[in-house]
């Protein structure tokens, strides 16, 4: 190949040479910085559910609220309303979560060409934010492999109400390890590029559902 | 140029040279697409929105300060310990199955990513949005090698199709109005139904795109960051062709300035409030994307990274110039630079525009090309305002006008330059406060022949015509302040002075 051991040298000669009066220790430097922003929120769950809701409805998801026992009644009428036939679901999601009455096609290694012939896909999340209205995916085996929840056209998320957090730094608290692969949901697909005009539904899924579960409540 | 569509919007009639070697000087560039009004209220209404949004969003966060001097220092102590950093991401994005290549210069970064698409016998790519790869004038290069380039970004195809160049680092093609958009995509995908409805629009790159995201095996693409802890690389879009580029491709190759890098997974708490809020006015940008090496059943199976220097290190050394790499490329003091939003992007000669290409690019290019760019501003300060990560732009451009000056000095042309002499006559004149008195009572005389019986000057010859060309310029009174003092009557009757 063509990138040379040399090169690697040579640049990181120039760095430290370019960085000599640096501290000599980084992680005693990166401790001491500061941090006096917001990093813990102050509402409690009901409002940081509603929060997430009304953030959500600002970019055009549609979301609906269950208690625990009717997520399955729930989950079917929302599939029944979409008018869709053909679901993804990723090899971890719970069997009560996929109605009877509709194709289920189990994710063990699809291929793109099959997910691409599917009508929608349902998923469970790993948090939800509401402050900034953003669904967290770390494609554990119940969210999925990152390729299902972006082909089809119409993504339905399952997030339970103690699952989401109101700032984003109470996310990375939440992290007790950092995930290898994430994807950070804050709306339908969209762009913005023609006069400023938003129109949603580039590449990604043109409709995002959300269930809350309310496993929790104030 | 053969093309309709593109005249009236680029610089003049001629396709824009975003090659800061080639590029005309600024003022030159400026001068041209001043002159182009379509052009001017497209920019207009495109950084309108955008700052609105962006100050709506930022007055909203009580924590805002908090966040910029987080995220200011965090940008400083990794510029303080990039070797440190970079060395950490390469080992654990090595040991996560990702090949990690250093590129000293634009040649050699087009070199490793030419030679891997060549291990991939590669014919096609396709190409999430990045700078860098402007910068290091990547497409032209992987065109010369028979490779075929998509741009999968909807503004990048917009300039791609239109054969046309970036104008801004977040919304490229802002310059594009809808008409325009429709005539290129109408001809150019073969479309002629197509109305020039946005939805419509867009509509067409997704179903023309959507065959190649299935199809093409290898893809290219920048990174907003990378996760020094984890070795992980974090991509912030909006529209999720960045998402079909890094999810469903066999090879994917990232290209990353040094910059880049930052410590821990965590701090992303920091940068990804600072960066949407700034860049487009959202809470948070649709989609962004972290990935690690490669993961088995997820994704490409196999993975690089082409870590780039470019000048880079040299900018590093700087005392004050260092702040220019803690930049995180959302495009604010762009929208709100007075300058940029007359001009656009194009003027700028780079991919890289406005205050902070102003101060970018020339130091990239060792100030051997882009040296007017510094003085394209007028140092009002906007740009500061508005950065994240607290870039003090308007000192850099100070002090790289005196490098351009230091440098000017030395060379032969200034002889012939009539500025340099202006400055030579005004610094004897301004020596002595006699000589300073003779000049104003010559200068009284003489710009009496050029003013009118308004008062006004509106035209001048020469060098002065630089500022009568755009505005009038008050003539000078019959005397001066001096001059009134020592023979006004003092209220006692005395004589001042």
């Amino acid at each position: 190949m063509s990138s040379s051991g040399g090169s690697r040298e040579e640049i990181l000669g120039r760095i430290r040479r370019a960085t000599e009066s640096a501290v000599p220790d980084p992680a005693a430097s990166y401790a001491a910085l500061q941090r006096y922003y917001v990093r813990v929120g102050r509402v409690g769950v009901d409002e940081r559910v509603a929060l997430m809701i009304e953030r959500m409805r600002e970019y055009d998801a549609e979301v609906v609220e269950t208690a625990p026992e009717s997520l399955p009644e729930t989950i079917a009428a929302q599939l029944a309303a979409s008018g869709r036939h053909t679901f993804v679901a990723p090899e971890g999601l719970p069997a009560t979560w996929m109605p009877a009455g509709f194709e289920w096609m189990i994710d063990r290694g699809l291929s793109t060409g099959e997910i691409e012939k599917a009508d929608g896909v349902v998923t469970a999340a790993f948090c939800g934010i509401a402050d900034s209205g953003t669904i967290v995916l770390h494609h554990s085996a119940a969210e999925g492999r990152r390729v299902i929840s972006l082909l089809p056209d119409w993504h339905l998320c399952v997030l339970r109400a103690s699952d989401v957090v109101e700032t984003l730094p109470e996310y990375f608290a939440r992290c007790t390890k950092a995930p290898g692969l994430a994807t950070y949901i804050s709306g339908p697909s969209a762009t913005a590029d023609i006069e400023m005009t938003r129109i949603k539904g580039v590449h990604g899924p043109r409709f995002l559902h959300l269930i809350f579960v309310r496993d929790e409540r104030a | 140029m053969s093309n309709p569509v593109l005249e009236g919007q680029s610089a003049g009639a001629s396709h824009p040279i975003l090659d800061p070697v080639k590029a005309p000087p600024f003022p030159e560039a400026a001068f041209t697409i001043l002159r182009n009004t379509q052009l001017r209220k497209n920019v207009a209404h495109a950084t309108d929105v955008i700052q609105g949004k962006r100050n709506k969003l930022v007055e909203e966060k009580a924590d805002w300060q908090e966040l910029r001097a987080a995220g200011s220092a965090l940008r400083n102590h990794v510029l303080e310990n990039l070797g440190h950093y970079l060395e950490q991401f390469e080992e654990r994005c090595t040991a996560a199955g990702g090949v990690v290549h250093w590129a000293r210069d634009a040649d050699e970064a087009r070199a490793i990513i030419l030679e891997i698409l060549r291990q991939e016998q590669a014919t096609e790519v396709i190409k999430i949005k990045t700078m860098t790869s402007a910068e290091i004038q990547l497409n032209p290069a992987i065109e010369a090698a028979g490779i075929k380039a998509f741009e999968t970004d909807l503004a990048e195809i917009i300039l791609q199709l239109g054969e046309d160049e970036p104008s801004h680092i977040v919304v490229p093609a802002l310059h594009v109005n809808r008409t325009q958009v429709r005539e290129i995509f109408a001809r150019r995908m073969n479309r002629p139904e197509l109305t020039d409805d946005p939805t419509e629009l867009t509509g067409a790159a997704r179903s023309f795109l959507r065959e190649k995201f299935l199809r093409v095996p290898t893809a290219i693409s920048g990174a907003n960051f990378l996760i020094a802890e984890t070795g992980s690389v974090v991509i912030v879009e909006s529209e999720g062709n960045g998402r079909m580029c890094l999810t469903l491709p066999r090879t994917m190759i990232t290209l990353a300035g040094i910059e880049k890098v930052i410590p821990r997974f965590q701090d992303l708490e920091i940068m990804l409030q600072v960066l949407a809020r700034s860049a487009t006015g959202e809470r948070m940008n649709p989609y962004s994307s972290l990935w690690t090496g490669v993961t088995p059943g997820d994704g490409p199976q196999r993975f690089h990274v082409v870590l780039l220097d470019n000048g880079r290190s040299e900018i590093l050394g700087k005392e004050r110039e260092r702040q220019t790499l803690k930049c995180i490329r959302c495009g604010a003091c762009m929208n709100t630079c007075p300058v940029y939003r007359q001009t656009g992007g194009h003027a700028y000669g780079s991919v890289y525009a406005g205050p902070i290409g102003a101060i970018l690019t020339p130091q990239l290019m060792r100030l051997e090309h882009a040296q007017t760019l510094p003085y394209a501003s007028s140092l009002c300060g906007a740009c500061y305002d508005v950065c994240p990560v607290k870039i003090n732009i308007p000192e850099i451009l100070i002090d790289l006008r005196a490098k351009v000056t230091d440098k000017e000095r030395e060379e032969e042309r200034r002889f012939f330059d009539p500025m340099y002499l202006g400055m030579i006559v005004a610094n004897f004149l301004f020596a002595s406060p006699r000589r300073f008195r003779l000049a104003q009572r010559m200068g009284r005389f003489g710009l009496r022949l050029f003013t009118r019986k308004d008062g006004w000057i509106h035209s001048l010859p020469s060098i002065g015509a630089r500022w009568t060309m755009t505005r009038d310029l008050r003539g000078l009174p019959r005397e001066t302040f001096r001059e009134w003092w020592a023979g006004r009557a003092a209220p006692g009757g005395k004589r001042g002075r």
